[in-house]
């Protein structure tokens, strides 16, 4: 905040200029401010000062001591003086002594050239060293297959230490030993385990801990940079890809920019290998006698032109489809769907928004009449009371999760979780730990916690009187359906008491900045688009909603799920997103498309693999989407494909689906194109090229263009930024909004109309309690995302699989005692339909009767999960399964 | 030999003194806290003293009355009062017997001390070596909360004070108040930068006053006989009352003496202690821990009060007084401190990390005969740019054994210097580096 008054504002004197400051502020910040840096090693922004490494020693006017400026607060009408000859000899002693056992292995020294002991020394320090005693010497230890650390170059500055406690609450690192002797070590010097953040890697100011993913692999003079925005969750974090010739060689992520602010997780920091994977595929791929094999783009475009006009002349547009990946750029996604609508005529489209996000945004829409949160990350930041239902937040989107933790740990919010994980001892990552009010319960039931949190609001009377009277009929039509639930009914379901319901809803409601926060454990739940807007109707009730720093905020798992919606890449929305049949919005695009989209019925996901098994289509294009390696085999979507006349992927790698196609064309991976990616806030930030493409790979949006010209249709673009300005002319505010989104506010009237009717729809749907009761003995077996991969994409990162290289079975201690089962112990899963085997990994966050498997090695898995299709969102559900375990 | 009264020491003094309850009351125990409880005004216990000019008897010497009246007034949540019995200063060994022999007088001390600061918790946080008096000190506090001294509602007053004993894990650096805080919090004991000051955010982030045990022992007397018989003992106005003298090192009664303040050092060492074990000279002494810079025999008519002592260029500390007689090589005095606070340096910040090992890896050379002329100059400086930059006090302890030395025996490190040039056939490598 922007102080306005003199009183919370403070003048002093830095080397002789005048600066006025926040109060509050630290010497160091302010100097900063008039462009004097202070030496230091210790201090970060992100972290509370502790002054250890006495760097920043400065002159305080009528002080008798030199003080540290990180560590000391301004004041009115100080005076302070950072160049003396006195200033000057503290710091380079200071040097001296950090200097003295130092090993000066600049030249293999992986921080050389970015190294502030480096740069100080060469401010500060004499070319010999007093130094003539025996150096200390530790011998090179690795944290992890993945982390060096260095100890004879630490500064002990101890800012590793002090990330890991107090951004990442994970507390995977201490200093161990006493004075010189003092050490980093991981917990118990057991080999790390920890979130893998990379955090300790980008905070050290020196080379004591430094990543060994590209070990001597460069100096930091000869890295390229390329700003760009990571490719995994929703989060959408800023993150700077360091190049070499065209190498990979590391991501940074700088304090201060980006929505992340300098933090990343696992899959940031270390995942970034998949774009130079040897499996990408570098030409095109034509079948040629039953088999793919190489050839030319000229004769691979035009085959695809060729038997798609002829597909067309024979059976009209209704006969193709598409599906595209929602990791695609808006670009490519706008482009997608204009050429489906546009060059080939259908509105059977679809993007992997439809795996979950589709349901978020439907909600919105549905009750306020936005497609976006109508907060920010830093509204969850300084949130009072956060709900976390099904976000499982850490693993599915880590930033976010930070955001959590800084709201907990440093702001005091209250945290209520609806959560499958439990709390538990010696868990990292683990939100529920942080939680005030914990409600575990299988994802099947966490609607019940939502509904027991309503009726307590009702019956304690908490709900807000400026909606009471707003809205009467709404809020008697809950009280009417709530009243039907009783207390004893919804404790069996939830298993906890109601008193810990009331609590929750009496400390949710009395605050006046209120935030819930949904995840994949609802949005890709049966019920999802229900719940959403149950926790909505909870939101009103409570009287947070349409006040400032408040909403119920979906999170997008996959980077560009939000922008697959706004760009109109999901069957039943046009760009905007706008309804399909919006005379409006038809009108905007046929002015601009100089032709009108299709008018023809959309159908989604499942739909559209339904047609293809009946032959109603006949030829698919698919877009980094693999509905045969990721949906289940009830889904029937190999069936699907086989029975195709064309199917045309635009693919990194010869996935499932891609193997069963007539054409595989090589794209470009987010690393090697320009574009934008809308993060799960509505963000629109810009993606990068950082190496050129691999070999002869194009960006999808570049290949659909040239189809459309070889079919008749042009699409030309001259580069992704014609089809940015293309979609900012066709929505009004998106585009590069500056730092931070600036959320939109709640439609009166669309809330008005779902207060007094849109909610009757699927009223007593939502407000009932699951009918079914579960044979005794069996487990429900989720299968989640992990914090170490996403999809199935990251699963070719080597630096991920160093961390994480294959699934196994979380189980509950008390549950695998029984089944005298230890880590690593084999186990047979089965149900009706299959079973497989796998290992058990003892979890004690995992409750008993749940287990808990990675889903990103989930191909086993797939077999013994059914598939439920949500009937209004067509949103497939194959997440959650029921299953007996016994010992193998 | 002059003879005083004695305050603190008096009651183990006696025939068959255990330091029991029963022993303590019968001693006229527990008087004071009846005196004070529900009778006196917390702030007027405070007043009192104040009045008293108590000062701190762990080393800095702060006025104990002005440290309470530093917390904050009108502050509603809890304040804790920490009982600093991490006596671990070299030569110092007056805590562990007041606490060992006469552990209610600690205990009635420390409830007067919380009843006077609204703290209804205290925590002894002992030296973890001392298990005898840290079982003595548990076995006490069960005493006293058996016979109402302490727990809900003493003796009917509405006050409640608990007391926990919490034995430290060996490390010197714990008797810095706030790294003593750091400790009991359960975390490494490491100093915290200041401000802010205990007084306002100290354990737990809450207001906290830490007191020495021979500080608050001294509080039933205070109580008890008034301030101003209290300021009239030793060198008013600013050093009052007795202090309790560890004497150790060649000396031929080695032991506590209580005395009052300004009592010489001639005094102490020649007439309590018995002078010097073989009628050899005095050399060197420190008056007031390991801490303390070194003094001459030109010292010994130097008062022992804080004062004096501190004009005389060291200071009085902790009360542990070390002799050295005629012969002792003060290079190797100095190392022997230096290695002392090299084990000790917790780490935390730069200078004192680095320059402990630093300087004692030199003054081992130079005691090796291996040392250069030049090596003093860098002694020097380094210890210069070690004190006054670190985060704790014990920036400043660790360079006053050499610093005092080099000033008062410079010549002793000289001639080690010239034995070892005059040995050097040529400029040989100092020390082999090892890899």
């Amino acid at each position: 905040m922007t102080p306005t008054t003199a009183a919370e504002t403070v003048r002093l004197t830095i080397d002789g200029q005048t600066v006025t400051v926040p109060k509050g502020t630290l010497v160091i910040e302010a100097a900063r401010q008039v462009g004097v840096m202070v030496p230091h090693f210790c201090y970060h922004p992100k972290l509370a000062p502790v002054a250890n490494c006495r760097m920043c020693l400065v002159e305080v006017e009528k002080v008798p001591k030199l003080q540290t400026a990180c560590s000391t607060p301004v004041a009115e009408g100080m005076v302070i003086r950072t160049a003396t000859t006195v200033v000057n000899e503290a710091h380079k002693s200071v040097l001296e002594f950090i200097l003295a056992n130092h090993p000066l292995d600049c030249p293999v020294c992986d921080q050389g050239g970015r190294c502030d002991l480096q740069d100080y020394s060469h401010q500060y320090t004499p070319t010999t060293s007093r130094f003539i005693e025996v150096k200390r010497v530790y011998q090179k230890e690795y944290f992890s297959p993945l982390i060096e650390k260095q100890m004879n170059r630490c500064v002990q500055c101890q800012r590793c230490v002090r990330y890991c406690d107090q951004v990442m609450d994970v507390n995977a690192l201490a200093p161990i030993n006493r004075g010189t002797m003092t050490e980093i070590k991981s917990f118990a010097d057991h080999p790390l385990d920890c979130e893998f953040c990379g955090g300790c890697v980008q905070i050290c100011p020196v080379g004591a801990i430094t990543s060994r993913l590209s070990m001597y692999e460069f100096r930091p003079w000869m890295l390229k940079r390329a700003e760009t925005t990571c490719a995994y969750c929703g989060d959408g974090c800023s993150i700077t890809l360091q190049t070499k010739g065209n190498d990979l060689i590391e991501v940074m992520s700088a304090q201060g920019v980006g929505r992340n602010n300098g933090d990343l997780c696992a899959r940031g920091f270390f995942g970034y290998h998949v774009s130079t994977h040897a499996d990408r595929l570098k030409h095109p791929l034509i079948r040629r006698d039953g088999k793919l094999v190489e050839t030319t783009w000229e004769e691979a475009l035009e085959y695809v032109a060729e038997n798609a006009m002829r597909i067309k002349m024979a059976h009209g547009g209704q006969a193709f489809a598409g599906l595209i990946a929602s990791r695609c750029t808006n670009e490519e996604l706008y482009v997608f769907q204009k050429f489906m609508r546009l060059a080939i005529g259908t509105n059977k489209l679809d993007s992997s928004a439809r795996y979950g996000h589709v349901n978020g945004v439907r909600a919105l829409r549905h009750v306020q009449g936005t497609h976006r949160w109508t907060v920010t990350f830093e509204d969850i930041a300084k949130a009072e009371a956060l709900l976390l239902v099904g976000t499982n937040v850490t693993e599915a989107n880590p930033i976010t999760g930070l955001k959590v933790k800084e709201a907990v740990k440093k702001n005091l919010a209250t945290l209520i979780t609806i959560e499958a994980l439990q709390p538990a001892i010696g868990t990292i990552s683990n939100i529920a730990n942080l939680s005030a009010h914990h409600f575990g319960t299988h994802p099947d039931r966490f609607h019940a916690v939502a509904l027991g949190l309503i009726k307590a609001l009702i019956e304690e009377n908490l709900v807000a009187k400026p909606l009471v009277q707003r809205a009467p009929a709404f809020v008697k039509a809950i009280g009417d359906a709530v009243k039907t639930l009783t207390w004893p009914a919804i404790e069996r379901e939830i298993g906890s008491p109601v008193a810990a319901v009331k609590d929750a809803a009496r400390a949710f409601q009395k605050t006046s900045r209120a935030v819930i926060l949904v995840g994949p454990g609802v949005l890709r739940q049966p019920g999802g688009a229900g719940l959403m807007t149950t926790l909505l109707d909870l939101l009103l009730l409570s009287g947070h909603h349409g006040l400032a720093g408040c909403g119920v905020a979906p999170l997008a798992e996959e980077n560009n799920d939000q922008g697959a919606i706004e760009m109109g890449a999901t069957a039943e929305y046009l760009p905007g997103p706008a309804e399909l049949g919006d005379p409006a919005a038809r009108q905007r695009l046929a002015q601009l498309w100089k032709e009108e989209p299709a008018n023809a019925p959309a159908r989604t996901l499942l739909e559209i693999l339904d047609e293809a098994r009946a032959s109603t289509v006949k030829a698919m294009f698919v877009v980094g989407e693999n509905p045969a390696g990721s949906l289940p085999p009830a889904a029937k979507s190999k069936e699907a494909m086989e029975k195709l006349d064309l199917l045309v992927c635009q693919e990194l790698f010869l996935t499932e689906t891609a193997a069963l196609a007539h054409v595989v064309l090589p794209a470009c991976s987010y690393a090697e194109k320009d574009g934008t990616f809308t993060n799960s806030e509505g963000h629109v930030q810009p993606v990068r090229r950082a190496i050129e493409p691999l070999g002869e790979s194009r960006p999808d949006w570049e290949i659909l263009s040239a189809l459309s010209v070889l079919m008749g249709t042009p699409l030309e673009y001259g580069d992704a930024k014609e089809i940015t300005n293309e979609i900012r002319s066709l929505i009004p505010g998106h585009g590069l909004l500056g730092a931070g989104p600036t959320p939109p506010k709640p439609d009166d009237a669309t809330v008005t109309k779902y207060l007094t009717e849109g909610f009757r729809a699927d009223l007593s749907a939502r407000y009932a309690l699951s009918k079914t009761d579960w044979p005794a003995g069996e487990f429900t077996l989720v299968s989640q995302q992990s914090l170490f991969h996403s999809g199935k994409f990251s699963t070719r990162s080597k630096g991920l699989l160093q961390i994480q290289s294959t699934g196994s079975l979380a189980l509950n201690s008390t549950d695998a005692a029984r089944m005298g089962l230890a880590d690593g112990g084999r186990v047979r899963l089965s149900n009706q339909q299959g079973e497989m085997t796998t290992t058990v990994k003892t979890q004690d966050r995992v409750p008993e009767g749940m287990a808990v498997f990675p889903e990103h090695f989930d191909q086993e898995l797939r077999h013994l999960t059914g598939m439920a299709v949500d009937p209004q969102t067509g949103v497939p559900y194959c997440k959650t399964v029921r299953v007996r375990i016994a010992k193998a | 030999m002059a003879t005083y009264e004695l305050v603190l020491l008096k009651n183990m003094m006696q025939p068959g003194y255990a330091g029991s309850l029963k022993d303590y009351e019968n001693a006229g125990g527990y008087q004071a806290l009846k005196k004070v409880l529900g009778k006196i005004a917390p702030g007027d216990v405070t007043q009192t003293v104040m009045k008293s000019g108590l000062r701190g008897r762990g080393g800095a010497g702060f006025p104990t009355g002005v440290k309470w009246n530093f917390l904050p007034k009108d502050y509603k949540g809890p304040k804790y009062l920490c009982c600093n019995a991490d006596e671990s200063e070299p030569g110092t060994f007056k805590d562990r017997q007041l606490m060992e022999r006469d552990p209610h007088q600690v205990l009635e001390g420390i409830i007067i001390a919380c009843y006077a600061i609204g703290a209804e918790t205290a925590y002894i946080y002992i030296r973890g070596e001392f298990v005898l008096g840290s079982q003595i000190l548990d076995k006490a506090v069960a005493e006293a909360r058996a016979a109402g001294y302490l727990g809900k509602n003493l003796l009917g007053s509405g006050v409640n004070i608990q007391i926990h004993v919490h034995r430290g894990a060996g490390a010197y650096i714990c008797g810095e108040e706030t790294a003593l805080l750091e400790s009991l919090e359960g975390k490494r004991g490491l100093p915290r930068v200041k401000p802010p000051f205990p007084a306002t955010s100290g354990l737990y982030g809450k207001p906290t006053v830490i007191n020495n045990v021979e500080t608050l022992a001294n509080l039933p007397h205070i109580i008890n006989r008034g301030p101003d018989w209290f300021a009239s003992i030793g060198s008013p106005p600013k050093s009052t009352g007795t202090r309790i003298f560890c004497v150790s090192g060649h000396v031929k009664r080695p032991g506590n003496y209580e005395l009052p303040m300004g009592v010489t050092l001639r005094e102490l060492v020649y007439e309590h202690a018995g002078g010097m074990r073989s009628d050899k000279p005095l050399k060197a002494l420190i008056p007031g821990g390991a801490s303390a810079p070194f003094l001459t025999p030109q010292h010994l008519d130097v008062k022992l009060d804080f004062e004096s002592v501190a004009a005389a260029g060291s200071m009085l500390g902790s009360g542990g007084v070390t002799v050295m007689e005629e012969g002792t090589s003060m290079v190797w005095a100095a190392l022997r401190l230096t290695e002392f606070f090299y084990h000790e340096s917790c780490g935390k910040c730069s200078p004192c990390r680095e320059g402990s090992s630093w300087l004692t890896q030199t003054l081992r050379r130079i005691l090796a005969k291996r040392g250069r002329m030049e090596d003093l100059e860098t002694l020097t400086q380094l210890c210069q740019n070690i004190a006054g930059r670190t985060i704790c006090a014990f920036g400043d302890a660790e360079v006053s054994p050499i610093m005092s030395t080099l000033q008062h025996w410079r010549h002793e490190y000289e001639e080690l210097i010239r034995e070892a040039e005059a040995h050097r056939e040529k400029e040989l490598p100092i020390a082999e580096a090892r890899h």
